[in-house]
């Protein structure tokens, strides 16, 4: 799906260039200076209100980092470093670029920064230490660790105390259960705010379940639900589905009695009190789409979320015997600059993250 | 023992989330619904609220006005609005399920037979999507039919339902006087509680109003030094570069005056000026606005401490204007201002002896709203001394609209080797910091009617209280006692403004 957020109006300058890791302020200087002789007439505003920093393993995570970066800084003005440590890099290599664009059709340039910083496996302290000296002083740090959530890596320990966040994505785990695991014992175990990209992308669902809820009505259902049904594509969509479930499962104080897992399903009894619910968790064949439906019973209604992949639409249905009623909706885009803009503007929500997590784990019978 | 089953106060699964609720299933009335405002403002705001899931399931629009529409017209001449004036493209898919929920009733506002059949189809869409007789009237019609709208609306009895609410949105000007915003009251009042009286005041809604509050109360620096011992005078001012835009004809019975100042410009003067609150809950702002209304000293003089003026022929953008009396529905004798400005002093512990300048004028050389705080100069001259400039005194200005933000002014030293200081800006803008576009007033105001949170609607109080302060400067200008005074189309208003801020020793801030 499409990022929510345009393209740069118009991109004015662009300079990708390889420099000395060590140059790379005065390089940006000289950027700006030759920014502003370029067009006397206009001005240009370096612009950063957080330092937007990435790790990656791999060379997949450059191109994933610049498309981030092509987007985010239009909501989230900020100086991007990426630091990617992978084997077969002879050397640590560094190259900038600004971007610029005008704002509103004025003539004011908005400029962000982006550092692409390269080396090899045995360049990982040399990297962390180039990534804390190009941090902008006095500016939030949120650090995304990009692919598999390996939170031990030398480069993540390295920046850990830097960073006023980390992302980390546990729908990008091999293994879920493990990834979930070592999330839940680091925010336990250290003084760090790490959030989970796959919460991110639950927030047009997570707000729409609620919505069935809300008035004297909804209120009365909420203590009647009986049956939960996630429906969810394969593999990446695992940690998706089991948030949303723990999610739900968490805040309706539910507690489990037995589950039932196969490769395709889970399957969980769950109580509130001696009311029994029963959960499902299905996984189609779907590999672009995280949760693709949701379904909720009660005695008397079926409040039913089911995603459009073409059109990107969710339809809202409230099954009431009597009276229907259904809608259509916007969905939330699930690309990686879409969900960093959601979660860079997001203060909410870490602890009732944290004991979805714990209900997610304990549907995966950990 | 029997066991109650009873509703949980608060929905568990919103435990979190930055939105606390959605509004309560409803249908929104609106009242006008043929006419400019709902098509430009009402729909696009209702439908982008729609597509972003604040709307509720079983939320339904039921256009009345008088032309004899159907269903469908009424459908297609909202896409019309919508597609041209939305803040968002209009999606084809999202807007066919938004629209199976727009619903039309043609009916005079007097015809009480019409909102029987109003009741009638409300009644079917409850049924339908179990509404629970919540509605919101929204009346985007002419000042003359309120009263008259709300008479029948307690005649057929959804004034006051047994089941659910009923809340009554009215669009400024509340009255032309203190007289008629008095009686308007007591007609409204005859039928609704001013609990369920809710006073649009679109500034309100605006992001950058509401982050005067925000830029206040937020930060520490600021409050401190929001006094009299720290600041010399504030300026709210407003410049369009429009013209009466046809509406002259309504212009003519408004004016300046009455059509800016006695609510935008009050409303952001009492931002500016009141009490910092406990909460954000229930009346606590409108509390500390009415107290700064009723702090406002009576204009004792207001020969010399009002200017009205009226715009001559001039140009904008380098392009020809007419004067204000050549434009259509104008009478060529117009005694309309199309300016204002005044002086105010607020007599409270923070603000005595600081005055508060306001000017509102139409076709003036930008368009620009802005509240300049001047604060005093540093008690020593210092550089002055020792051969520098005279230090400028610090400004704060707030950027309403457009190029929102704020922006500090201070001195700093030239380089060189004198002690030459020179003012220069520290400036903020929306637009670098927050790339998105901020949500439309109307959005924000009409989720905030079905919530039931009034925080950013006028009540009665501050509303009479305006009226009382400014309808002895309508009666003297009516009265002849300020001669009007003209200005070019262009320019920055009168000679007689110049020395209303001027004779205090001080200038109006250049915008």
């Amino acid at each position: 799906m499409a990022s929510d957020v345009e393209s740069p109006i118009e991109r004015i300058a662009e300079h990708p260039s390889a420099v000395e890791p060590s140059a790379i302020e005065h390089e940006f200087d000289k950027i700006w200076a030759e920014t502003s002789s370029e067009s006397p007439g206009d001005s240009s505003v370096r612009l950063r209100t957080v330092n937007f920093v990435a790790l990656g393993c791999d060379e997949a995570s450059v191109g994933r980092f610049e498309a981030v970066m092509e987007v985010l800084p239009q909501r989230q003005p900020c100086r991007g470093v990426l630091a990617a440590v992978y084997a077969g890099q002879p050397s640590l290599e560094a190259s900038i670029s600004a971007h610029c664009w005008r704002a509103g059709g004025g003539s004011r340039h908005l400029c962000s920064e982006e550092v692409t910083l390269r080396g090899g496996l045995k360049d990982e302290h040399a990297l962390g230490s180039a990534v804390l000296a190009l941090l902008v002083p006095e500016l939030p740090v949120a650090t995304w660790v990009i692919g598999e959530p390996l939170l031990s890596s030398h480069l993540v320990t390295d920046l850990i105390e830097a960073s006023d966040r980390i992302f980390i994505d546990t729908g990008e785990a091999a293994d879920t259960s493990a990834a979930m695991r070592a999330v839940l014992s680091t925010r336990e175990s250290r003084d760090i705010e790490l959030c989970d990209l796959a919460w991110y992308r639950l927030d047009a669902w997570r707000s729409l379940v609620a919505q069935f809820f809300d008035g004297d009505e909804g209120l009365r259902q909420v203590r009647r639900v009986r049956t939960i049904e996630i429906t969810a594509g394969a593999d990446r969509s695992r940690a998706d589905a089991l948030l949303l479930a723990g999610w739900m499962v968490s805040a309706l104080g539910l507690s489990l009695a037995d589950r039932r897992a196969t490769d395709a399903s889970i399957e969980a009894t769950l109580y509130e009190s001696s009311r029994p619910v029963t959960l499902r968790i299905s996984h189609g064949a779907e590999t672009d789409t995280a949760i693709s439906g949701v379904r909720i019973e009660t005695p008397d209604v079926q409040f039913v979320l089911e995603l459009h992949s073409e059109s990107g639409h969710i339809h809202v249905r409230q099954e009431w015997p009597d009276a229907p009623i259904e809608r259509k909706v916007a969905s939330e885009p699930t690309d990686d600059a879409s969900i960093f803009i959601v979660a860079l503007e997001d203060g909410l929500g870490s602890k009732l993250y944290g004991r979805s997590l714990m209900s997610a784990l304990s549907l995966l019978g950990d | 023992m029997t066991t109650m089953t009873t509703a949980p106060i608060e929905n568990p699964l919103r435990a979190g989330m930055r939105l606390q609720r959605t509004p309560d299933a409803c249908a929104v009335v609106v009242f006008g619904a043929t006419g400019d405002l709902t098509a430009r403002k009402l729909m696009p705001a209702l439908y982008n609220l729609a597509r972003e899931r604040s709307l509720p399931g079983g939320f339904s629009i039921v256009g009345y006005a008088r032309r004899d529409w159907s269903d469908e017209q009424f459908r297609a001449a909202m896409k019309e609005g919508v597609t041209k004036y939305s803040r968002e493209p209009i999606d084809e898919s999202l807007w066919e399920s938004f629209a199976r929920e727009l619903h039309y009733v043609p009916g005079n506002f007097d015809d009480a037979e019409a909102y029987t059949r109003l009741a009638d189809r409300l009644g079917k869409q409850d049924a339908a999507h179990g509404a629970g007789g919540n509605r919101l009237f929204y009346l985007a019609t002419p000042p003359t039919a309120y009263a008259p709208i709300a008479e029948h609306l307690g005649a057929a009895g959804l004034a006051r339902p047994a089941d659910g609410w009923a809340r009554l949105v009215v669009e400024k000007p509340f009255g032309r006087d203190l007289a008629s915003a008095r009686a308007l009251d007591q007609e409204l009042g005859t039928v609704f509680r001013e609990r369920q009286i809710y006073r649009i005041d679109h500034y309100l809604g605006k992001e950058t109003v509401q982050n005067i509050m925000v830029f206040r109360f937020s930060n520490g620096i600021f409050e401190p030094i929001w006094n009299r011992r720290y600041v010399d005078n504030v300026q709210v001012s407003v410049a369009e570069t429009v013209g009466v835009e046809g509406r002259g004809g309504y212009y003519e019975e408004s004016g300046a005056l009455r059509d800016m100042v006695q609510n935008h410009l009050m409303q952001v003067l009492a931002l500016v000026a009141m009490e910092p609150v406990a909460s954000f809950q229930g009346d606590a702002v409108r509390d500390e606005k009415a107290k700064v209304f009723h702090a406002i000293r009576p204009i004792d003089d207001i020969t010399r401490d009002t200017v009205r003026a009226q715009y001559r022929a001039g140009a904008i953008f380098g392009k020809d204007v007419p004067g204000y009396r050549e434009e259509e529905g104008v009478a060529p004798d117009s005694n309309t201002d199309t300016y204002a400005a005044m002086k105010l002093e607020i007599e409270n512990w923070r603000w005595s002896g600081v005055p508060f300048y306001l000017r509102v004028g139409k076709r003036l050389p930008k368009r620009a709203t802005e509240v300049a705080i001047t604060f005093n100069r540093a008690p020593l001259q210092l550089f002055r001394q020792m051969g520098g400039d005279n230090p400028t005194p610090n400004l704060l200005v707030l950027r309403i609209q457009p190029d929102e933000g704020i922006s500090l002014r201070f001195g700093a030293k030239v380089p060189g080797t004198r002690s030459d200081v020179r003012p220069v800006n520290m400036d903020f803008r929306y637009g670098n910091s927050f790339g998105v576009d901020p949500p439309e007033a109307y959005e924000r105001l009409l989720l905030d009617a079905m919530l039931g949170d009034s925080t950013l609607f006028t009540r009665w109080d501050g509303v009479e209280a305006a009226w009382e302060l400014l309808t002895p400067v309508i009666d003297s200008w009516a009265g002849g006692d300020s001669p009007m005074q003209f200005y070019d189309a262009g320019s920055w208003g009168p000679e007689a403004a110049k020395h209303l801020i001027e004779r205090d020793g001080r200038e109006w801030h250049r915008m």
